[in-house]
């Protein structure tokens, strides 16, 4: 929004068609229509559960799933017009870090190689030069040289998380896609990983998409935070005013659901939650419909939500929410009715 | 690796250096040596070879050579195997066979590969329509008779060697083909191959230097497999006499069924050595899919074994420690001094869970809390009985409203099962069948355990149904749980272990894959449910904020040990042991605005076997001394640790 954006989607849609010989079923759209911005040395969190379409969004980016519609830019290109074979610089710029330690390395290389493989392709010919760039690699990332010869099952999860991250880092890139990066990792681990991160953030000047669905992870290590539900971006927001002023009802049952750090607060929020829940709770709605795709499972819901999409606004705050609450003149008393959430 | 001994200091590294001399670094097939009917058939596969190469020096006779006088005899000193019609020495000609049998079948097996890998490759990784058309020529290939396409070809292309390789690799080149599709269909979806990608390498780069390592191991078996059978079909060709000429096995066994009422003998030797070449390959097959289907406990057995003085258990084999003053008597379910060990061939059993006093009350909701490696999982199936094999319980026992049921025969507690502890696992879809009906699967235990008659317990399957949550339920018990969501299959499940009323129910993870929302849920409803049926709860997860959600009481597990058991608030507010403390501060929480930079525990949960003969956490605690790793720390109440009072008392815990 200031200029500096280092990835900016519009509007994009993605759909997945299967089937079989000569049948083809209907496409289902696994993103609809989503927009953010992401600006240089900024960790955007997008999280939402399962089905939400967060995955899919990294897989877009990353060149990995097909973009149907809409625009994605990186850099001041445009990454769907790059056609069938996707420009080196960009493969060096954008990396990733997956969710599942173990097979993100392939089982049959030592750990060194998914550092060299990666810069071999990308031009560095002389074989000492790369295990050279390897083993600073680890170093950067708290691995012992006695790392780089071992196969990933002879490493602790965490040790693998930490090969895919020098992995990532081997190429001197800019923006690192975490999807789900630490939550296959123990409790120990999993902070070691977010502090390692954090420090290659400041020492690489690096910027993170870190998709999860802790949302306790999300809250420690994220700028600005997108929030999905069923494909569709539901509410954008800084950090604090996500978690202390959360304004889209989808966002608001996402707090509310999330265990709480003490068992002090357990009955306020059991009490909130029951007065939250109906039978619709678990309800979805068909995708790609017209009306909120929130409407079947919203506490607040009104005639507009069944017919009309709501769109992403701006509010005067900063943050964006697809909302009809916040559409409408009188909005005033919603929004304080909702906002004790924090 | 030995320059880095002396420069280690950090723990992580300590316990990663342990970790090089514990995994041995054996490849697959130094692992099949260790199993010796796949070693005796290995050596005689490379003896086959051998002899195919040396037939010529090594033959007693010439093959050919014939003797009409000395024509069918049976073994003799000159002989060894006797002489067929001609007087030809049958020893030396099998030997002469061999290389034809030898050169079809390796020959044919590699044509196969040439021809299946690329194309199974190519299916594999293109998908779409390649894969739909392509994966159908398969398919219709195995409508044909492999034998009668060989036969064909041969008819097409002559009867030379080159021509009867071809034709028996077309006919097992689909089958590699198929498999290798198969494997790397699996292997595609990884994210190896997704990080490949994004660093840009190409598809050939991906295929053959990627994904082709991981299919040498199933493809070399599945290889194996086939020589055996490409060497009965040249067998077979050369009986019919259209293989290769020249004397081979099949020929042999063709002389010899035309002398068989003479001289039925003929037959043996040639026969023999077909049945054992084919065994033996089957025998190297199955030692390579044996090696490839090893579990993590087969590697764990196959670890290195730690020092004599690691692995004695602390002396508590031979007396269970008693239980100290946060050991209630009086619960519904006691663990007594529970120990469930891994045994090893020819060393100590590797104990998983030591000596482990718990106890839960009748309405109470008490949460085990552990990372990956803590046993808290095995603790849980020592209590139900289910042990997963060859684990067992080595010590201690398991009483349930006052009963022994631990070492009762799996008859017997298949009735306690179910009836008065039950257990919802992390996968809804692998505790429900997916081939009946949701009303059959918890009416069953209705029917069973109480006796109900079909409309009964059907009418009660409702009730439970609507009291988990499930909406509609009359009209959805005729589903199948695909039909359901992640959410409510496991209300199902949730429901199938509350049909008999049970006294304790065992939550093991059974929120962990269940999103935010549905997640809540769920406990929501176990507490309700505590509420109203007044059952125990016993709540296995990894997850403090599920912990501090539901449970009155927290048992806190590292390193096959209870470290700490308290009430949940103390347990928050004044953790008693460092490592509870630890947790508790790497816990990130969406309630709490960031900390900056959260405290972390150095290095990892020691794997069995691996435990530190002194406190179990010492070399990860920032507050170890010299005395911590003396001697085992005991369990004094509610806590496993020296210096606890002292910590407490100093503030540092906090």
């Amino acid at each position: 929004m200031t200029g500096t954006e280092l990835l900016e989607l519009r509007d994009v849609t993605v759909t997945f068609t299967s089937g079989g010989l000569l049948s083809r079923r209907n496409p289902i759209t696994a993103i609809d229509s989503i927009s953010f911005q992401l600006s240089r040395g900024e960790t955007l969190g997008l999280v939402g559960e399962s089905g939400s379409g967060k995955s899919t969004t990294a897989r877009a980016i990353l060149r990995l799933a097909d973009v149907d519609d809409g625009s994605i830019r990186f850099d001041g290109a445009e990454v769907t017009e790059f056609g069938r074979r996707t420009p080196l610089w960009y493969r060096r710029s954008v990396q990733a870090v997956f969710q599942d330690p173990k097979s993100s390395l392939n089982p049959r290389h030592v750990a060194a190689r998914a550092v060299t493989n990666t810069l071999r392709r990308h031009g560095v010919k002389s074989r000492s030069a790369r295990n050279e760039a390897a083993a600073e690699a680890f170093e950067r990332v708290g691995l012992l040289p006695a790392h780089l010869y071992r196969y990933p099952s002879e490493l602790s999860g965490g040790q693998q998380q930490r090969v895919a991250i020098a992995r990532a880092l081997a190429l001197d890139s800019d923006l690192v896609i975490c999807d789900e990066a630490v939550s296959a990792l123990d409790l120990s681990t999993q902070a070691q990983i977010i502090n390692l991160l954090a420090d290659l953030q400041h020492s690489a000047d690096l910027s993170y998409l870190f998709i999860a669905h802790d949302l306790g992870v999300v809250r420690d290590i994220c700028d600005r935070i997108v929030v999905m539900y069923l494909g569709t971006v539901v509410e954008t927001a800084s950090n604090k005013l996500l978690f202390e002023h959360p304004k889209h009802p989808y966002t608001r049952a996402l707090l509310a659901a999330t265990p709480a750090s003490h068992p002090r607060a357990r009955e306020r929020r059991r009490t909130r939650r029951a007065a939250h829940r109906d039978s619709r709770m678990t309800s979805t709605p068909p995708r790609g419909g017209e009306g909120c795709p929130f409407r079947l499972r919203c506490s607040s819901v009104m005639d507009v939500c069944e017919t009309v999409t709501p769109p992403l606004q701006t509010l005067r705050d900063g943050s964006e929410v697809a909302c009809h609450i916040y559409s409408e003149p009188q909005t005033s008393v919603a929004v304080a009715g909702c906002s004790e959430e924090a | 690796m030995t320059a880095m001994g002396d420069t280690v200091a950090d723990p992580a590294a300590q316990v990663s250096e342990q970790e090089v001399t514990a995994a041995r670094r054996t490849g697959t097939f130094g692992r099949i040596f260790r199993r010796p009917s796949a070693a005796v058939a290995l050596a005689f596969v490379v003896l086959l070879v051998l002899v195919a190469v040396f037939a010529g020096p090594l033959a007693p006779f010439d093959p050919d050579d014939k003797n009409i006088t000395s024509a069918l005899e049976g073994p003799s000193g000159e002989h060894w195997l006797g002489t067929d019609d001609f007087g030809q020495d049958v020893l030396s000609r099998i030997m002469a066979g061999t290389r034809i049998a030898l050169a079809v079948s390796l020959g044919s097996v590699a044509v196969a590969a040439l021809i299946g890998v690329p194309y199974g490759l190519l299916l594999g990784y293109m998908g779409g329509w390649v894969d739909r058309i392509g994966s159908r020529v398969i398919d219709m290939s195995d409508a044909l008779p492999g034998l009668l396409v060989a036969l064909a070809l041969i008819a097409a292309f002559g009867r030379g060697l080159w021509s009867v390789v071809f034709a028996i690799g077309i006919v097992f080149c689909m089958a590699i083909a198929r498999l290798t599709r198969a494997v790397t269909l699996a292997e595609r979806n990884k994210e190896y191959v997704d990080a490949a990608r994004v660093s840009g390498l190409r598809p050939p780069e991906i295929l053959f230097r990627q994904i082709l390592p991981n299919l040498i191991a199933p493809l070399t078996a599945q290889a194996s497999l086939m020589l055996g059978a490409a060497m009965i079909i040249e067998t077979t060709l050369s009986f019919l006499d259209v293989g290769v000429e020249g004397v081979s096995w099949g020929g042999l066994i063709s002389a010899g069924a035309d002398e068989l009422r003479r001289h039925p003998f003929l037959l043996v030797p040639p026969g023999a050595a077909v049945i054992l070449s084919v065994l033996a390959f089957n025998f190297v097959a199955n030692g390579i899919s044996d090696v490839l289907a090893g579990t993590s406990l087969g590697s764990l057995r196959s670890k290195a074994c730690p020092s004599a003085a690691q692995l004695e258990p602390s002396a508590s084999h031979a007396k269970p420690l008693l239980a100290d003053g946060s050991f209630r008597p009086d619960g519904v379910l006691e663990i007594r001094g529970v120990t469930v060990a891994l045994p090893r061939p020819g060393q100590d059993p590797v104990p998983l869970v030591e000596h482990t006093w718990l106890s839960i009350e009748r309405g109470e909701v008490l949460g085990l809390l552990g990372e990956t490696g803590s046993g808290k999982s095995m603790l849980a199936r020592a209590v139900l009985g289910l042990l997963p094999r060859p684990t067992y319980l080595s010590a201690g026992s398991v009483i349930l409203d006052g009963a022994e049921i631990s070492g009762l025969p799996e008859r017997e507690l298949r009735g306690v099962r179910g009836r008065e502890i039950s257990a919802v696992f992390q996968n809804p879809t692998t505790a429900l069948s997916p081939v009946h009906t949701v009303c059959r699967q918890v009416s069953e235990p209705l029917r069973i355990h109480l006796g109900l008659s079909r409309s009964e317990a059907r009418d009660r399957t409702v009730e439970l149904l609507e009291l988990v949550g499930v909406e509609d339920a009359a009209s959805r018990i005729e589903d199948y749980p695909h039909q359901f969501s992640g959410g409510m299959a496991q209300r199902v499940a949730i429901a199938m272990a509350l049909a008999a009323e049970p006294k304790l129910l065992i939550a093991d993870e059974a929120t962990s894959a269940l999103d935010t929302t549905t997640q809540a849920q769920v406990l929501d409803l176990l507490l309700e449910l505590r509420d109203s049926m007044n059952m125990a709860v016993l709540i296995i997860t990894h997850d403090l904020g599920v912990v501090a959600e539901t449970c009155d009481r927290v048992a806190v597990m590292y390193a096959g040990q209870i470290v700490e058991v308290n009430d949940v608030t103390s347990l928050f507010d004044t953790p008693r042991h460092p490592y509870t403390a630890a947790l508790l501060q790497a816990n990130p929480a969406a309630d709490q605005a960031s900390a900056g930079r959260r405290p972390t525990i150095a290095g990892r949960v020691p794997p069995p076997g691996e435990w530190p003969s002194g406190c179990h956490f010492a070399n990860r605690c920032s507050f170890a001394q010299p005395a911590c790793s003396e001697q085992p720390v005991l369990f004094v109440d509610g806590v496993r640790c020296l210096r606890s009072e002292e910590l407490a008392q100093a503030g540092a815990l906090r």
